[in-house]
């Protein structure tokens, strides 16, 4: 493998909606939430309670390691806000800049179900088929402590 | 191998009881806590005289014991087949109950699948619609609640593990049809919460002081309002309704 | 027609409210001929009745009915094998049913079917029954199970290139051999058998032969052998190796130079359709990297007839503009949501990819969880919306195993029985506990624990605790205690680099008559007087695995080298350098002879002057095979050796299926030439006499072997005979251990 195999390319990670620049010049004040949604596509969500804002949010993401988790580089939120009238009223751009820290709460609220136990998967698991298993994965090399 | 004995079928004589002496005796057996042996008088019961009224209640008490000693499957399939045999007797009502506790009993943690939480619902939404008077209906009303909170819980695990990773798109979908689609389950709060959490890592601060707003305004005294609160308030934000959605109650019958 | 009341003939134990409860006639309504047909047809599905007649005469319907004979008991006779609770789930009748002839022949047949499951085609069942009086009857199914059944050959047909062996390690479904009874893997059964054909495919597509065909798959059963012989008839094809390899794109924008590094399909190289795949899957990563999330790669091949090559075009074109709206996960009874979530490398509501998903279906597999995982794609809410749905089957993942290994100093060999689950609690965590015992009643114990996504970084955090005692030694015996801490991060998918601490506690206790100087050099009385020692270090390690099967490599590479600084407290104050590399390589297709040329080397350096005893490498019979244990390298007069500071050794080896055996005991045969060296000592020496050894004398040997893949692990009997070696170094031709590959 070359050494750049070793080092490790930067993965870039593009995620989300993938904005369209050209696309984005048809949609101006007034256009009606059709056009919008011909050009743009669906947003990727809209406004919590109703429809009256549309968000296309995109990111990118970059790791030079596979172990490493994706790191945040860049985000862009387009929001399309309408009038009552369903027309286009206002377009905002929303970057990474705008972005806050946030760790989140830990907690969180509590759901039922049982959960398997230590035991039981033992015994259910190699239980069941102890004698399957028994010799079919026969484990080879023991804790030898020579190189 | 198995060392089921051989039996000489010549020797075996034909032995049949009157249903109820056998009925009889099942129900003996359950109060001497003898369970097995008065499964198996209810099944002799249903073989020696498939078609008296008899056999009818031992499948009903079939599909009891079984489900009260944890073989769900089993009073599952009891009772549906029981509800196939007397859809319109009077104890369909209460076999529909038991197939749809046997399914709830069965529900797993939120991090698995919930495909038992379904079931309940399915089950116990059956006995609502078909016998709609029933004693049993306000219980099956709980358990839905029930399946349907492991359901938002899903859901709002599935969020959780986008907002970690940062993607904000995915945790916020999630949050969104918790609380679309499941606001009237316990999880409602902490999804509203969430939301103000991604919309304001995100930077989006109005939907932020929207979520934040309809959580106060539906649920003042929630520890996670006091969270969103003293979240947006790091930048001096107010929760602040953006004149849209006044509560969660017209988003749930929207 | 209208009739006003009915009257039931020949019912005795059925009631007459029983049969009327089935007709669609009720006295009163009309009716018409439909409804006789109707009632006749439910009379029948109920079984009870062997004949039944419906006829109106005057104003009354006249149903005469003749009952089936009711079953009093029902029972199985002669099953050893199977349980009668299973045979009863197979069939029809049961004890106070009706019976009838017609089912209960079809049950015999189903009886033996169950049997054929479990590998047992030659039983014989027959009917008996007794009557009881009053129209009931006894049933008895007496069971004659016969022998197993066995599979006496698998041929291969038109196999030019693979020699027979190869092909019967491809295939899961395997000969009767004396010790099958404990694999089962020799029971035939059909679906079996097509997953045994597509592997097949697979094989010969993945090795240079994308024409290959599979003619056909003959079972015949001989009769009085009670056995199967399976026939595989194929048409190879021309062997095709890979002609030119390029990218190109219908995408403006995407830059395709950068690409190249991605394929992993090589001029020159043999053909091989899932290194196609894989490629592809790199290279729509890389595209996607590129800002085309949406790209699609389609694999284009062309054959060049003369010189039989395939040259692979990689187009990128436009996939379809999809978002991925949810990705749903089910079937997961015990694996957790995240540990399947996780191996995706997109997001719910990113672009649509082929590929990836390609990608983490490969991962997901290679996890070992999931008896099946099964990935489709369903329309979501939107046009331009896509749901994942990821249906997987959950295995057990729990096993026992029985092993062989070595006691602690390497010498006594010790049989293992451990524990092992590979994703404890649905976690993907991996536990494994292991006790074994030897001769010179040594005895190991193993425990260890992995976490595959430490801290939700694709890290493999772990620990491991090891105990051991053994006393092979003449004069002292040896217990160690150790405990290390370990973090794994992959590289590429071939190159991982681990950095663990351990610490180590051991001690020497001394043996008859062991304070005595001509028995045990003082150097080693040190030790039992000085225990007990402690070594505490840190190791940094490359390890590189590209072989293509961790069981039985036949091509690709295993390497490995490792950094270790003995000195954050302890006994120890050393640094340590070692390497290993095996290359494998098929010698000879035909025949299947693999090739195999291993290199070894270790250098160690004190941090202050010197050394321990047991800081210093034991080389020997494990490296080069004709010599003990600790068989060469320094050593003191009284024969104990110290060990060496430095090392290399090489060995050459070539391995093969034993020709006269016959094949059904899977035993393979090696013959090898061993040669290395091992010197240099830093043991202060002053209080023991003269030390041998320490120069760097070379030492060869050559031998023969025999590899035998046991249910115990592939065990090893080797037979080597040194023609270059020191007078004082200590010999041992015969030898009988564990194949461990590296």
């Amino acid at each position: 493998c070359s050494t750049a195999d070793v080092i490790g390319t930067k993965d870039v990670m593009y995620q989300g909606y993938v904005i369209d620049e050209d696309m984005l010049k048809l949609v101006k004040e007034g256009s009606s939430r059709e056009q919008v949604i011909l050009s743009l596509g669906e947003p990727s969500t809209t406004a919590t309670f109703d429809n009256e804002v549309f968000y296309y949010i995109s990111q990118v993401k970059e790791r030079r390691f596979t172990f490493q988790k994706p790191r945040l580089v860049g985000q862009e939120v387009l929001a399309i806000y309408f009038n009552d009238s369903g027309r286009v009223d206002r377009i905002a751009r929303y970057t990474m800049q705008d972005g806050n820290i946030v760790d989140m709460v830990s907690e969180t609220t509590p759901t039922g179900g049982k959960d398997i136990t230590f035991l039981q998967q033992i015994l259910q698991g190699t239980g069941r088929n102890a004698a399957r298993d028994f010799f079919q994965s026969a484990g080879g090399g023991g804790g030898s402590a020579i190189p | 191998c198995s060392r089921d004995k051989d039996v000489d079928i010549t020797t075996l004589k034909y032995e049949s009881d009157p249903p109820q002496q056998l009925y009889d005796e099942a129900l003996a057996n359950i109060n001497a806590g003898k369970t097995s042996e008065a499964l198996r008088k209810f099944k002799a019961v249903q073989d020696q005289s498939p078609l008296s009224d008899y056999a009818r209640k031992a499948l009903v008490m079939q599909t009891y014991i079984q489900y009260s000693s944890r073989k769900y499957e089993a009073a599952v399939t009891s009772g549906q087949r029981y509800l196939d045999l007397y859809p319109n007797s009077e104890d369909a009502a209460y076999v529909q109950f038991l197939v749809g506790q046997s399914y709830s009993k069965q529900i797993v943690n939120v991090t698995q699948d919930q495909s038992f939480a379904e079931s309940t619902i399915a089950a116990m939404q059956t006995l609502i619609d078909k016998y709609p008077d029933s004693e049993y209906v306000p219980q099956a009303r709980a358990q839905i609640r029930y399946a349907r909170d492991q359901i938002a819980g899903k859901d709002m695990q599935i969020g959780r593990y986008y907002l970690e990773r940062k993607d904000y798109l995915a945790a916020i979908s999630r949050f969104d049809s918790v609380v679309d689609d499941y606001s009237d389950t316990n999880q409602i709060e902490e999804a509203l919460y969430r939301l103000v959490e991604a919309y304001y890592a995100m930077g989006i601060v109005s939907e932020a002081q929207n979520a934040a707003w309809v959580l106060g305004r539906n649920y003042p005294d929630s520890k996670w309002y006091d969270r969103a609160y003293s979240l947006l308030n790091k930048k001096g934000l107010e929760p602040q309704s953006a004149g849209r959605g006044s509560d969660v109650s017209s988003v749930t019958n929207r | 027609a209208v009739v006003n009341n009915i009257v039931v003939k020949g019912t005795g134990t059925t009631g007459t409210d029983a049969v009327k409860s089935k007709l669609t006639i009720v006295p009163g309504k009309s009716f018409s001929d439909a409804d006789i047909n109707q009632s006749i047809r439910n009379l029948y599905s109920s079984g009870y009745f062997s004949n039944v007649a419906i006829s109106v005469s005057g104003s009354t319907l006249v149903v005469d009915v003749t009952e089936n004979q009711m079953i009093n008991q029902l029972v199985f006779n002669g099953n050893r094998k199977v349980s009668d609770k299973k045979l009863q789930g197979a069939v029809q009748l049961r004890s106070l049913g009706p019976y009838n002839e017609a089912q209960a022949q079809l049950d015999a047949q189903r009886i033996k079917d169950a049997y054929a499951q479990i590998g047992r085609s030659d039983v014989e069942v027959n009917i008996e029954t007794a009557n009881v009086g009053d129209n009931r009857v006894n049933v008895a199914y007496v069971i004659d199970e016969g022998g197993r059944t066995k599979i006496r050959k698998i041929n291969f047909v038109g196999n030019d290139t693979f020699a027979n062996a190869r092909l019967a390690g491809v295939i899961l479904t395997k000969k009767s051999t004396p010790l099958s009874f404990l694999t089962r893997k020799d029971i035939y059964n059909p679906d079996q058998l097509r997953a045994d054909e597509s592997m097949l495919r697979d094989f010969y597509n993945n090795h240079g032969f994308p024409d290959f065909r599979l003619i056909s798959t003959d079972v015949d059963y001989d009769e009085d052998s009670n056995s199967y012989t399976l026939t595989f008839t194929m048409s190879e094809g021309e062997r095709y190796k890979f002609g030119n390899v390029g990218v190109s794109t219908s995408v403006e924008g995407v830059d395709v130079e950068g690409l190249q590094r991605e394929i992993d399909t090589r001029q020159g190289k043999v053909y091989d359709a899932d290194k196609i795949q894989q490629s592809s899957e790199s290279i729509a990563a890389a595209v996607s990297s590129q800002g085309y999330p949406f790209a699609q790669v389609n694999p284009r091949g062309d054959r060049n007839f003369t010189d039989n090559t395939v040259s692979v075009n990689y187009e990128i074109d436009q996939g379809v503009k999809a978002y991925i709206e949810r990705i749903e996960i089910t079937g997961n009874t015990r694996t957790r949501d995240f540990v399947i979530r996780r191996e995706f490398d997109l997001a719910e509501g990113d672009a649509y990819n082929r590929e990836m998903i390609a990608r983490a279906k490969r991962r997901l597999e290679g996890l070992g969880y999931f008896s099946s995982v099964n990935i489709s794609t369903q329309p979501g809410s939107a046009p331009d919306r896509v749901v994942i749905v990821v249906d997987v089957e959950d295995e057990p993942t729990g096993s026992f195993s029985i092993g062989a290994g070595y006691d602690a100093e390497g010498d006594a060999l010790v049989l293992e029985l451990g524990v092992e689950e590979r994703n404890f609690l649905g976690r993907g965590q991996y536990i494994k506990a292991s006790a074994g015992a030897g001769n010179d009643d040594s005895q190991i114990y193993n425990f260890s624990f992995t976490e595959p996504f430490f801290l939700g970084y694709r890290l493999a955090a772990g620990f491991d605790l090891y105990r051991a005692y053994s006393s092979s030694q003449d004069y002292y015996d040896y217990t160690e205690t150790a405990g290390d801490i370990r973090l794994t991060a992959p590289l590429t998918n071939e190159l991982s680099t681990t950095l663990m601490y351990s610490y180590q506690n051991f001690e020497y206790g001394g043996k008859g008559a062991w304070y005595e100087d001509k028995n045990l050099s003082p150097i080693f009385q040190d030790l039992i007087e000085g225990g007990p020692w402690t070594v505490s270090s840190i190791e940094q390690s490359f390890n590189y695995s590209s072989v293509d099967s961790r069981r039985l490599p036949r091509e690709g590479v295993l390497a490995a080298v490792t950094n270790k600084v003995a000195g954050l407290g302890g006994d120890s104050n050393y640094y340590a350098i070692t390497g290993k590399a095996r290359v494998y390589q098929m010698l000879s297709d035909q025949a299947d002879i693999i090739g195999s040329l291993t290199v070894r080397g270790g250098y160690v350096t004190p941090f202050d002057d010197n050394l321990n005893v047991f800081d210093q490498f034991t080389i020997g019979g494990q490296q080069i095979r004709g010599f003990e244990q600790s068989g060469i390298g320094p050593r003191t007069e009284q024969g104990n050796s110290l060990g060496a500071t430095t090392y290399a050794t090489i060995s050459a080896e070539a391995n093969f299926p034993v020709p006269l055996i016959p094949e059904d005991i899977s035993l393979r045969g090696a013959a090898y030439v061993d040669a290395g060296t091992a010197f240099g000592n830093k043991v202060d020496v002053s209080s023991a006499g003269p030390i041998e050894g320490t120069d760097s004398a070379l030492r060869a040997s050559a031998g023969i072997g025999l590899i035998w893949n046991s249910p115990f692990g592939d065990l090893r009997f080797d037979y080597a005979i040194p023609f270059a070696k020191e007078d004082y170094d200590e010999v041992q031709r015969f030898r009988f251990g564990i194949a461990n590959t590296f």
